[in-house]
């Protein structure tokens, strides 16, 4: 366990290597010429060529990256060209409202999921499986943007919670219902995606476990129903469903934009569209290393988490 | 109701039947036969006869649908057939216990083993949770396992077959059950953990005062450690007697069959086995006649348009379903 953890962990560091070294190259395939977009169209080209070597432009591709990961590694993504901003504060101040977000819309997923993959297991094909099954398909063929304008029209109009853009984002320590208000739109429209895949996942995984062998030796004992589906069959069945869990996640972190953008939510997604629509180039750069560092931190730590579960996988 | 006093457990009539796809699948016919206290009886066949859908349903632990279930188990007094699952529940563990047959499956792989052995003394006894550490400690010794505190710790797939079916009885034994139901305890495992396993159990059964149903396709495994023995065909008993009857003396051409095809160390070396012709009848599609009677040498028009009941033989206790028994007066090889 001890080895293969170390293993992870070296990978880790290489692929965290690769996706540094992809961020830092993203700006030179950008096309156009980052003076211009500085000093304006009208900028002289001496004014152009001293900005272009004060920046360090002039230095071998290289060496600035190696100033640039220097950077980083303390903490520093550089500051904006455009609002004259410090990247990594910007980021600071979006990333929370991404975890929160995803935070909620997965506690959401997972209550409903797996209680109802319980339920649906234990009769596969009865009338309540059936019932589950179809809802979950429905949900599953609605794409979010349908499911937001449903969600704001049964949420904020029918039940009257209010739901605020950018500019009335409250943080949750200043006013946490003000806060959970906001976010109830975003996390249950993330949560009805996630919960789609998870009960599914969980269903079928369960209705496996369920024919082995060891669950009727667990029924033999004598013990409960509920017993044997949590103690038995709930951690054998869970693999699958954590390594969805794990992806998932990840991409919420890196697809969040569309909810986000749809429902003003100031979190990393929205901040890089409008990152994006300003050739705000380092701020672009920072949120997409950091995004990705971020993915594949949490396939990382799901990684991890399966193999606690299934002390199966890492002896092999 | 005498029976039920003396008999540890009375089977009568009992069957069992699927519902199928290709319609109803009799696995188990009209089956009756009584086990005393601290008695061990040997049921054989085939694969395929119903030993073990016999021995779960006389447990009880059938599937929950699609089976019907006739007849009639008492189990120390208690009714098994029809029961709800919560006063199954209440029995199983602690008047009746199982010993799956393998040791690969049966257990839970994600599960500390020393956890499985501690739900039932918990669960079910009510044990703390030091005690049930301790008392399962002493299972896993008394089942064998060398250094016990630290397999405790093991997960199943750290284990090797014949430790984890040590495991398996080790769990069996944790309710202190009065009646041990053994499904091909050894199928699974190397000749030599065989022995030691059936010796083990032997062993227990009178240490813990049990009654053994030790179901096997293995002669062999039943020849010195049943008191009598049931032989099962397509779901039906074709004969039941005591051990020495079955052996010396049986009348049905399904059980000299059996015993000719087991290999003995009598035999020169190099003798072929003898095979039973054909194979097991499919139990969607019997004959309304004796289902063995398609690989039996001596079948008549008679066998194949009649099923034959079980009769008596000479000696008490041993019956057999036959219309052309094989002859009582010659005394046949063991």
């Amino acid at each position: 366990m001890v080895r293969y953890v170390i293993r992870r962990i070296l990978m880790l560091i290489g692929i965290v290597f690769i996706i540094s070294v992809g961020s830092f190259y993203l700006i030179h395939l950008l096309p156009g010429n980052i003076t211009t977009i500085i000093e304006g169209p009208g900028a002289s080209p001496a004014n152009q060529a001293k900005l272009y070597k004060l920046l360090g432009l002039d230095r071998p591709i290289y060496e600035q990256y190696f100033v640039w990961l220097g950077n980083v590694l303390h903490g520093n993504l550089g500051t904006s060209f455009i609002s004259q901003e410090s990247v990594a504060s910007t980021i600071r101040a979006a990333l929370p409202i991404d975890l929160e977000m995803i935070f909620i819309s997965q506690v959401l997923a997972f209550a409903a999921a797996i209680p109802m993959a319980m339920r649906s297991a234990r009769k596969p094909d009865g009338i309540i499986d059936r019932i589950f099954g179809a809802g979950s398909f429905t949900l599953l063929s609605v794409p979010p943007f349908i499911v937001i304008i449903l969600l704001v029209l049964f949420i904020s109009i029918k039940l009257g919670i209010p739901h605020t853009g950018v500019s009335t984002y409250v943080a949750f320590t200043s006013d946490w219902i003000a806060n959970l208000e906001s976010m109830a739109l975003p996390a249950v429209t993330l949560a009805i995606g996630s919960f789609v895949v998870y009960f599914r996942v969980l269903r079928s995984d369960l209705i496996a476990t369920l024919q082995e062998e060891f669950i009727t030796m667990a029924r033999s004992k004598g013990i409960s129903q509920r017993r044997i589906m949590w103690r038995h069959a709930f951690r054998p069945s869970s693999v699958a469903l954590l390594g969805a869990a794990g992806v998932n996640i990840g991409g919420l972190l890196a697809g969040g934009f569309v909810v986000q953008f749809l429902l003003a939510i100031p979190g990393l997604g929205y901040t890089l569209i409008a990152a994006i629509n300003q050739n705000d180039y380092l701020l672009v750069q920072g949120i997409v290393f950091v995004v990705s560092v971020g993915v594949v931190l949490i396939n990382f730590i799901f990684d991890f988490i399966i193999n606690i579960v299934d002390p199966r996988i890492s002896r092999e | 109701m005498s029976d039920a006093v003396h008999e540890l457990l009375v089977v009568k009539d009992l069957s069992t039947t699927f519902t199928t796809m290709g319609g109803p699948l009799p696995a188990v016919s009209d089956v009756s036969f009584t086990l005393a206290r601290n008695e061990t009886i040997g049921i054989v066949g085939e694969s395929g006869s119903g030993k073990t859908v016999l021995s779960r349903t006389i447990m009880g632990l059938q599937p929950r649908t699609n089976v019907t279930v006739t007849g009639s188990v008492l189990l120390n007094g208690n009714e098994m057939v029809g029961a709800t699952e919560s006063f199954k529940r209440a029995l199983w563990g602690t008047e009746v216990a199982m010993v799956f047959q393998d040791p690969m499956t049966s257990l839970n792989p994600v599960m500390r083993v020393g956890k499985q052995i501690d739900e039932s003394l918990r669960v079910r006894l009510g044990m703390s949770k030091q005690d049930a550490k301790t008392r399962a400690i002493e299972l896993l010794e008394l089942v064998g396992i060398p250094s016990p505190a630290q397999r405790y710790m093991a997960y199943p797939g750290q284990l090797s077959g014949g430790m984890r079916q040590r495991v398996v009885i080790a769990i069996a034994l944790a309710g202190s059950p009065k009646l041990l139901m053994a499904d091909e305890p050894t199928t699974g495992l190397d000749v030599t953990i065989q022995a030691q396993i059936l010796n083990l159990l032997d062993d227990l059964k009178d240490r813990l005062k049990m009654s053994v149903v030790l179901v096997t396709h293995d002669l062999g495994v039943v020849a010195t450690r049943t008191s009598r023995i049931v032989v099962m065909y397509a779901g039906r008993i074709v004969e039941i007697g005591s051990t020495r009857d079955v052996f010396s003396r049986h009348r049905m051409p399904y059980t000299r069959a059996l015993l000719d095809s087991s290999p003995k160390v009598s035999n020169a070396s190099h003798t072929r086995l003898v095979a039973i012709p054909g194979r097991p009848p499919n139990l969607l599609q019997l004959s309304a006649g004796c289902s063995f009677a398609p690989r039996c040498s001596f079948a008549t028009d008679k066998c194949h348009k009649e099923r034959p009941e079980l009769q008596a033989a000479d000696e008490p206790g041993h019956a057999f379903a036959c219309w052309n028994p094989l002859p009582t007066t010659m005394e046949q090889q063991s």
